[in-house]
């Protein structure tokens, strides 16, 4: 647990020491900010709410942020032949793993949930916008914290395949992308199987849960998903010591 | 304390380390030599279970690195090839890092963190970058990152490759002061350095061992272990080679000509010093010499002799 814990610490703290995560954080809140606020002043006078439309707006900022982040995990370990002091530490796959794990999750939610402070600003500012409904905001935090955790599991294990960060980048993102389309998908596929992959996908369920109507079937979905992608790194890089 | 049995690896159809077997005991330095694709970092590799062996049984400190792989990982320390190094830290928190993952805490991680930087000689850049140092530097903070959980063994991979000379040096009597506590198996493609630290060396070859002994029995076990130089001129030099490989001694003579001069190299047999004698009969016969000198076999020279393929008797 404690070699858990060092990982973990060394991730989070190799995440700000290196300066793209600077620039994507500026560059991530900056834009965030500008499509949140055209998002608002476009659809002033209709029916939905703040909320939904700053998860949504975030929501699409996942799988770039979660590529930029998980791209390098394990890549770079294994380009830069770090990856065998690592592994002949006396450290268990597992550690290691979850260690990288919840070291780039933290750090993509430290970089995504910032922005959620514009919801206040902009209710602070904004006359006759009224109070904001907090069970919305709580709801559309922990989609998006779930949906991250998922993308964080499925960059860290794709990160594993290869040494080099660009197929990383590309693999990461096109994996990470594809629950997008499920819903253009779902209208194209015979009855019975349309609904299966209609709740697969997650701007309906982040819609869902910032608009308060929570369904406990897309926190399995992402728990299960992340647990699965965790433990196929675990046994991915237990097989590498047999290659 | 290191015992290899039938070890194996292949890498698909190519067999990297082929059926070996040896032994190092408690407080031995034992050097691993051998030319580029012997199977030495391959060897290594499995000694520090980053990879596992296709056959065979490899044991530190009566732990299996297979099934006991966190155990074995406690007792060594192993500086990889290369010395691979997070660049964005700076050196006193990269040893921190890696005391922390080698299990030691508070108070003792300080101690042991405080005691290899004096020891390694990293004390004016303790708080520099890693990417920013040199490779001498770097090589430092590789091998006291082996170092700082004290470990009983230490496997290094080339420790000394790359350096200056003087740096090389350093290197050296940091493993020779390691030498008194820790197991040592060093690979090194620098010969004169295993015959200078290693109490024993394996001599590898195409994923083999060819040889395991001191450097100076090895050395004995070539035919001709003293070799005599000389230059003559003044006769035809049919008529010198037949004449030096008739003296008592002699087993074997080689010879090149430079204009009137010709350069003959007698090997001999082991314990004989026939230089007397060659120095009588050239004298003997007229002819003159300019040059007569020994040159005594080395490890150098068991190793060309051994990995070309030479037979040994």
């Amino acid at each position: 647990m404690r070699t858990f814990f060092t990982i973990w610490r060394r991730e989070l703290a190799g995440c700000f020491l290196s300066p793209v995560a600077y620039v994507t954080i500026v560059i991530y809140l900056a834009m965030e900010g500008w499509i949140f606020l055209q998002s608002a002043i476009h659809n002033e006078g209709r029916h939905e709410t703040l909320e939904v439309m700053l998860f949504i707006s975030m929501l699409f900022f996942v799988p770039i942020l979660s590529t930029v982040i998980c791209m390098r995990l394990f890549a770079e370990e294994k380009r830069l032949g770090t990856i065998e002091t690592l592994m002949t530490a006396p450290v268990t796959e597992v550690a290691v793993v979850m260690g990288k794990f919840a070291g780039a999750l933290t750090f993509l939610l430290m970089v995504l949930f910032p922005a959620v402070g514009y919801l206040f600003i902009v209710a602070a500012l904004g006359p006759g916008i009224g109070a904001l409904d907090s069970g919305s905001v709580a709801g559309g935090c922990i989609m998006l914290a779930l949906i991250s955790a998922s993308s964080v599991a499925i960059g860290l294990f794709v990160s594993l395949l290869t040494k080099n960060q660009i197929i990383a980048a590309i693999c990461i993102f096109c994996a990470v992308c594809a629950p997008f389309f499920f819903k253009h998908l779902a209208i194209m596929l015979p009855a019975g199987m349309d609904r299966v992959v209609a709740t697969l996908a997650i701007e309906e369920q982040v819609l869902d849960y910032a608009r308060g109507s929570l369904d406990i079937r897309p926190v399995v979905l992402h728990l299960s998903a992340a647990t699965f992608m965790i433990f196929s790194a675990v046994a991915v890089l237990d097989s590498q010591r047999w290659k | 304390m290191i015992r290899v049995e039938n070890l194996t690896k292949r890498f698909g159809l190519m067999r990297a380390v082929d059926n070996i077997s040896f032994q190092v005991g408690r407080g031995e330095i034992v050097g691993f030599l051998g030319p580029n694709g012997a199977g030495k970092t391959t060897t290594m590799r499995i000694l520090s279970c980053f990879i596992a062996p296709t056959a065979g049984a490899v044991t530190i400190d009566g732990f299996d690195v297979l099934r006991d792989s966190l155990e074995v990982r406690r007792r060594i320390g192993y500086l990889p090839e290369n010395v691979p190094l997070y660049a964005d830290m700076r050196v006193r928190e990269y040893l921190e890092y890696r005391g922390r993952l080698k299990g030691l805490r508070s108070r003792r991680l300080r101690a042991r963190v405080d005691e290899v930087i004096s020891r390694c000689g990293l004390g004016d850049v303790r708080r520099s970058v890693i990417g920013v140092l040199s490779k001498g530097y770097r090589q430092r903070v590789g091998l006291a990152d082996a170092l700082v959980h004290d470990p009983e063994v230490l496997l290094l991979d080339e420790p000394t490759i790359g350096l200056d000379p003087n740096q090389i040096r350093h290197i050296r009597e940091l493993i020779r002061g390691l030498a008194a506590n820790h197991t040592i198996l060093l690979s090194t493609h620098i010969l004169p350095e295993a015959e200078m630290i290693c109490g024993r060396v394996l001599i590898m070859h195409k994923g083999r061992i060819l040889a395991s002994d001191t450097a100076d029995n090895l050395v004995k076990t070539i035919r001709g272990s003293m070799r005599v130089v000389l230059e003559v001129s003044g006769g035809a030099r049919e008529d010198i080679h037949r004449a030096l490989t008739s003296v008592d001694g002699v087993v074997g003579v080689s010879a090149e000509s430079t204009g009137e001069w010709h350069r003959f190299a007698c090997a001999c047999d082991a314990g004989a010093d026939p230089r007397t004698q060659i120095f009588r009969m050239i004298a003997g016969r007229g002819w003159l010499m300019r040059e007569l000198r020994v040159e005594r076999t080395n490890l150098e020279d068991v190793f060309v002799s051994m990995t070309a393929g030479e037979k040994v008797s």
